[in-house]
């Protein structure tokens, strides 16, 4: 049976996202208008449109030190966390001893110590770095470290048959079935850092969405505090999608790639 | 026996009167603009003294978190009244917050830009080649350029960081910074209890900067509504007000005693005398606190339209934001 075109424009992946943010907006805009709420608790979605035009070029120069912040600290948080969660795959001694404290670290409120992180590494670009990393760290660790313990052992014990290596074992048998968990946790850890790298700049910053958003909320310019908020959602979206591209080119033999697992038969 | 029914009666009289006359007090809820500290040792004193009891009125003063978010709850009808930075709540309602200022407390501002004293920094030009903390799009911040106008100041002359309170703090203590843009009742209080060092604040005000702070705002539609309650609150707040500045040792102590975490004795009671020296405006030397001068509110709405990001066509003029009547 075929669709109409119209109907496969409608279903197609990248419109209905856009279709629902639509209605979304909508639903905002009939709220505001039907409860009657006062533009300086909510604004209207079209003066936010409005700031977000308005304000563009700024927004875009603040987002620039954001964007960086976020990649640092997931680049760190990549280059901690990987190898740390090997070490915990592969030694019983290391999980007990780090496992619980990384834990207990990951409960501690990040907003809470953020301000001594500028204390400590000044008003640079460093303590961001460390806020987006320290939200973007645990994600990947623990996803990494599920994805290497659920190595279907009786693979493994095949490899230790035919007397391949330790190294050829992990890399043609446990690092492609970690692989898709560990980009799972990838994903995870890089929306985490942007909002990392947003609380470092509001604890202390010259610049960035974080910046602009007190400047915001101090003008009761809640429509420029919204329109920041997009901008720095829409960061989130922008990283997300390029993790989730390499993951496609790095992982297509996977089910969760294939196209024929997503629409069954 | 006629004497003993008389008592009796008094007696049954009292019971049913005085729990429905407990009853008839009004609730009222006083959000603060900050966390306690000296600034708010009036309404303690005042609650102790039972200035507010007196006025039929049972005051809960509760803790805020910046004077943006007040001025939100009390235009939201979250707080009956807030204690707020008037300019503050001036922005709000120029975009539309139903809310006045019925009692300004500070007329004089209380902005300063301070560090420690032994850094010798005692008039502007000394800030030249200096590092100034601020908090980005806060009240101190966006009056400054004006301040650097008075005293022939560029913004080039020192370097700037930005970050939120507790920042500004930690990078003066940390000597990551020189100065920080603050009020001489709180910041210079933080600093000196956290580091026991004197602090020097070079105060907006001794060079032009004229603007009222501090204040007490309510919801248009509930002063409409209750003007007798503001009123009687307004009095009991006088009051108050007068008695911390005559008793500020008695206004510390009752506002320790009622928040034990909200200061040291000492430092608070130099935070109190200094709030007290701010009650009177440039223009009404002789007025009971709170009673705010015209031309003190004209300078603060003309200032705000300058450099305050404040609208000048939505601005309108000063008496649309405050009213002096509903004062003793």
């Amino acid at each position: 049976m075929k669709r109409a075109a119209w109907q496969r424009v409608l279903l197609s992946a990248w419109v209905r996202p856009v279709l629902l943010v639509a209605l979304l907006l909508i639903a905002w805009d009939l709220a505001i208008r039907l409860f009657r709420i006062p533009p300086y608790l909510i604004p209207s979605p079209w003066s936010v449109v409005q700031q977000l035009v308005n304000e563009w070029p700024r927004l875009l120069k603040e987002s620039i030190p954001t964007t960086y912040a976020t990649l640092g600290g997931f680049a760190l948080s990549i280059a901690f966390g990987i190898p740390m969660a090997l070490m915990i795959a592969y030694s019983r001694t290391i999980e007990s001893f780090v496992y619980p404290l990384l834990v207990f670290s990951q409960s501690v409120p990040k907003i809470a110590i953020a301000p001594l992180f500028v204390v400590w590494f000044g008003f640079g670009i460093i303590p961001k770095v460390i806020a987006a990393f320290m939200l973007g760290f645990f994600p990947i660790v623990v996803s990494t470290v599920m994805g290497f313990k659920s190595v279907d052992p009786d693979m493994l014990d095949l490899a230790r048959s035919m007397k391949a290596s330790r190294l050829a074992t992990f890399l043609r048998i446990s690092l492609p079935h970690a692989l898709p968990s560990i980009f799972a946790g990838l994903k995870v850890s890089i929306t985490l850092a942007v909002v990392g790298a947003v609380v470092g700049e509001f604890v202390g910053s010259n610049s960035g969405i974080g910046y602009l958003l007190q400047i915001a909320n101090g003008n009761f310019d809640l429509p420029l505090m919204f329109a920041a908020l997009t901008v720095l959602s829409a960061i989130g979206v922008v990283l997300f999608v390029a993790v989730d591209v390499i993951e496609r080119l790095m992982i297509p033999w996977h089910a969760s790639q294939r196209h024929d697992a997503v629409v069954p038969a | 026996m006629i004497k003993r029914l008389t008592c009796i009666a008094a007696a049954l009289v009292a019971l049913v009167v005085l729990p429905a006359f407990a009853q008839g007090k009004e609730k009222v809820v006083l959000l603060l603009n900050w966390y306690v500290y000296s600034e708010h040792a009036p309404f303690f004193l005042g609650k102790e003294r039972g200035y507010f009891d007196q006025e039929g009125i049972d005051l809960d003063v509760q803790e805020g978190r910046g004077s943006g978010v007040t001025v939100q709850a009390v235009a939201a009808g979250t707080a009956t009244f807030g204690y707020a930075d008037v300019a503050t709540m001036i922005k709000a309602a120029s975009k539309g917050a139903p809310v006045t200022a019925v009692g300004v407390a500070l007329q004089t501002s209380p902005m300063s830009a301070m560090g420690f004293a032994d850094r010798n920094i005692r008039k502007p030009e000394d800030i030249k080649g200096k590092t100034v903390a601020v908090t980005p799009g806060d009240s101190m911040s966006q009056i400054w350029p004006l301040f650097l106008k008075k005293t022939g100041l560029k913004e080039s002359d020192f370097k700037t960081v930005s970050g939120d309170a507790q920042t500004k703090l930690n990078a003066v203590m940390n000597n990551q910074a020189d100065l920080l843009l603050g009020y001489v009742m709180d910041q210079a209080i933080k600093l000196q209890d956290a580091t026991h060092k004197d602090i020097y604040p070079i105060r907006f005000a001794d060079y032009g900067v004229n603007m009222v702070s501090s204040g007490i705002i309510v919801q248009k539609d509930y002063l409409k509504a209750h003007p007798d309650v503001v009123k009687r609150f307004m009095r009991a707040t006088t009051r108050s007000l007068e008695e911390a500045a005559k008793n500020p040792d008695a206004a510390v102590d009752a506002m320790l005693k009622a928040n034990p975490k909200s200061g040291v004795k000492e430092t608070a009671l130099v935070g109190m005398k200094n709030t007290a020296s701010l009650y009177k405006g440039p223009d009404n030397p002789n007025d009971r606190p709170l009673r705010v001068g015209a031309k003190n509110m004209d300078e603060t709405l003309a200032l705000l339209v300058e450099y305050g990001g404040l609208e000048k066509a939505s601005a309108g003029k000063a008496t649309d934001y405050y009213t002096n009547d509903f004062l003793p």
